[in-house]
């Protein structure tokens, strides 16, 4: 359990990571997955009970267990120094064998020719591959990895997730901490919600996807009012009307397919057909919000949609 | 918890690396290699000398002397300072960088990275120490040569003897010299700015420099440890005493230790929960220090008179008198003049006393030599003449003595092979025990 002043940040969390699995450890801001992860590296110290990795007890102020590592919220370097005195500082830390992964690890992560460049002029997205970079010198078989696409450009998104999923290819348990369920769904083998430093669900993909509501999508139409009649004569579908046109659509599995076909068949053309909540958002977004949520109500999730964007 | 050899080594090694990397230790190096260089270049460009500095008088005739002025601004403010600069901002660059959490995921304990840098700190406090030493030795040689140091006490000091003598002043500024770089330490560490902690050793040293000329008490004095730079104060004195030294060497290690101990307490504590550095930084957390700062100072000024006097009329005169002996035959024999070994000249009813209301303590005294000279060819008997200098008295038995040139002379003298010297009797230094 951790507290700060009367606030819970954490209690009673257990969370299983298998070798080569990818866990996504999700939750609003304040959730206390940041929190989590500072105690498994040994920054925080829990106000009661006691942390293990790998069957062995990890303690702050103590060192990173062995085969553990990764960062917390955005890895920050030296930035008079180059990326790859950098690292090697930091394999000097780590000890026999962390100098000779160096040039492997740039390589890797994509920064074999920028690795002699001032960190200083390093991009976002390259601060965070040089700090997975940092984390491959310790050989890991486990990796903690705060909120890694934060900051990054959707394409930089798809090359973490590319790089993360390499890892696990390797063996390489990963655990990643997101609030963006967006960034990190497609790159998660299983999910743990957190929410008010309590778990509140525990599962794999598949699970999260099978308990999730309707998908929720936003509809551009030549005849909204139209689509809006055809809409309400039909089951696994609901619609809204938006302020500013367009309808805010609520479709259950294997129901929208036939419902643009509807529509076709009826003159009423599709001008714009975009996803705006998909079913594993939707399921975040019921077990974390402090209010209730009714994520099957169209136009709320158009709402909430709209208010992100 | 133990702490692993080798796992501190690695730290080191790192820390080492980061400061040897920094341009701004780099420039402190060249400063340090060059100052002295520099400081002996002017003065010998200048015809004047810095005459208010303990050995400032004699910069032009001995190299040594050169080096001691140095060390005696050093001790002042530059050694804190330099300190400061290379302890000041070791553990507080973590929080500015925002690297704490990256070097305290590796491989390493909290203690390992807090000794490793306390090494590293230490290391390069003393190397650049050692560097202004060389430094400021070579160049007193090369500038203005070898000739013997005279002492406190006005007799001369073989130029072996001289350079011992400067080398072991400059080791015992090491112990002071690290009680403010763990003085840094602990305002990096308690503050996480690195402006307090790289400017806090600083500014403490030019406080307890205005403390020291407060009060006639020799406790308060001794506990602050800016005075243990001036402990070598006392081994160029005729017959050295050694109480200041140990006094200073004891002080400055209980500072050390209280800093070092205090700041590994705190970050031992310290949850790295956050980036509150941001939030830290500015102007609040200066304004609290210099407040604290300020009222212990008051409060120090209060203690000022705690324990027994140690700046006497009866010690000064006790000093001052065969130091003047001393000096005078020193200027008869460099005038060419034949004087036996041992002479004493006749000083009578030799009379110090304080300026202002205090009758004892440092600062400004006049004392009164009556020298009794025979008048050649006269039947009357010899009269005294006075001879009044103003003395100015530290905190620490050491003054500085001058008078009007009407009986001394001038500053420089013509010696026996017609070169200009400096007159030894125009400006008397001396030191005298004030435990």
């Amino acid at each position: 359990m951790k507290r700060f002043e009367t606030t819970c940040a954490l209690d009673d969390v257990d969370l299983v990571v298998e070798e080569g699995e990818i866990r996504g450890l999700l939750g609003p801001n304040g959730a206390g997955k940041t929190t989590l992860l500072r105690i498994l590296f040994g920054l925080v110290r829990p106000d009661a009970g006691s942390v293990e990795l790998f069957d062995r007890a990890a303690a702050a102020p103590g060192p990173v267990l062995e085969g553990v590592a990764g960062f917390i919220e955005a890895p920050s370097f030296y930035p008079y120094l180059s990326g790859r005195v950098n690292l090697e500082l930091l394999a000097e830390l780590d000890g026999e064998g962390a100098g000779a992964r160096i040039d492997q690890a740039l390589e890797r992560v994509g920064l074999g020719t920028r690795g002699g460049d001032r960190v200083n002029g390093y991009s976002s997205g390259m601060r965070q591959r040089l700090g997975i970079a940092a984390s491959l010198l310790r050989a890991p078989r486990l990796l903690l990895l705060d909120e890694p696409t934060a900051g990054l450009d959707p394409g930089g998104v798809r090359e973490m997730g590319a790089l993360v999923r390499e890892l696990s290819a390797d063996g390489v348990a990963v655990v990643l901490s997101s609030h963006q369920i967006a960034e990190v769904e497609d790159a998660c083998d299983s999910f743990t919600v957190l929410r008010r430093g309590v778990v509140v669900w525990n599962g794999t993909a598949a699970q999260l996807r099978a308990q999730a509501p309707a998908s929720s999508y936003g509809v551009l139409t030549s005849d909204d009012e139209r689509a809006l009649e055809i809409a309400a004569g039909r089951s696994g579908i609901r619609a809204a009307p938006l302020r500013n046109g367009g309808l805010a659509l609520t479709a259950e599995k294997d129901c929208l397919d036939p419902f643009v076909l509807a529509l076709g068949k009826a003159d009423v053309a599709i001008r714009r057909l975009e996803l705006l909540v998909s079913p594993l958002e939707s399921m975040f977004f019921t077990l974390t919000s402090e209010t209730e949520v009714d994520v099957t109500e169209p136009s709320m999730m158009a709402e909430r949609m709209f208010a992100r964007t | 918890m133990s702490v692993t050899g080798a796992s501190v080594r690695n730290v080191y090694r790192v820390e080492r690396r980061k400061l040897s990397s920094q341009l701004g230790i780099r420039l402190l190096a060249l400063v340090c290699l060059l100052a002295p260089f520099v400081f002996g270049a002017i003065l010998k460009i200048q015809s004047g000398s810095p005459t208010d500095t303990l050995y400032g008088v004699w910069v032009h005739s001995s190299g040594f002397a050169l080096s001691l002025v140095v060390l005696a601004f050093a001790g002042s403010w530059g050694l804190p300072l330099v300190v400061g600069i290379t302890a000041g901002d070791i553990f507080s660059a973590e929080d500015r960088y925002g690297t704490w959490k990256l070097v305290l995921t590796r491989s390493c304990t909290r203690r390992d990275v807090f000794l490793g840098k306390l090494l590293a700190a230490a290391t390069f406090s003393i190397g650049l120490l050692g560097l202004t030493a060389v430094s400021s030795v070579v160049a007193g040689a090369l500038l203005v040569g070898d000739a013997s140091l005279v002492s406190l006490s006005g007799t001369l000091i073989a130029p072996g003897s001289s350079l011992g003598l400067v080398l072991v002043s400059w080791l015992l500024c090491v112990p002071p010299a690290l009680a403010f770089a763990s003085l840094g330490v602990l305002l990096s560490i308690a503050t996480r700015n690195g402006i307090l902690g790289v400017v806090g050793p600083g500014v403490a040293a030019l406080a307890m420099q205005l403390l020291l000329l407060v009060g006639s008490g020799i406790w308060m004095h001794m506990l602050l440890v800016d005075s243990a730079f001036d402990g070598w104060h006392a081994l160029f004195s005729g017959h050295p005493f050694y109480g200041a030294i140990v006094v200073g060497i004891i002080v400055s290690i209980v500072w050390t230790l209280a800093c070092v101990g205090l700041a590994w307490l705190m970050l031992r504590k310290r949850d790295f929960a956050g980036t509150p550095v941001a939030r830290r930084q500015g102007w609040v957390m200066p304004f609290r220090v210099a407040l604290a700062l300020t009222a212990v100072i008051a409060v120090l000024a209060i203690a000022g008179n705690w324990g027994p006097v140690g700046i006497t009329a009866a010690r000064l005169k006790a000093s001052l008198v065969p130091t003047f002996n001393s000096l005078t035959l020193l200027q008869q024999r460099e005038l060419g003049r034949s004087v036996a070994p041992g002479a004493k000249l006749d000083i009578v009813l030799p009379t110090c006393s304080r300026r202002g209301s205090a009758p004892t303590g440092p600062g400004d005294w006049v004392c009164t030599l009556n020298v009794v000279t025979p008048v050649q060819g006269s039947s009357q008997p010899p009269e005294p003449t006075p001879i009044a200098y103003d003395v100015s008295v530290n905190s620490d038995g050491c003054y500085k003595a001058q008078s009007p040139p009407a009986f001394i002379g001038q500053q420089l003298m013509r010696d026996a092979q017609g070169q200009n010297v400096v007159n030894p009797l125009y400006t008397i230094y001396g030191c005298f025990n004030t435990i």
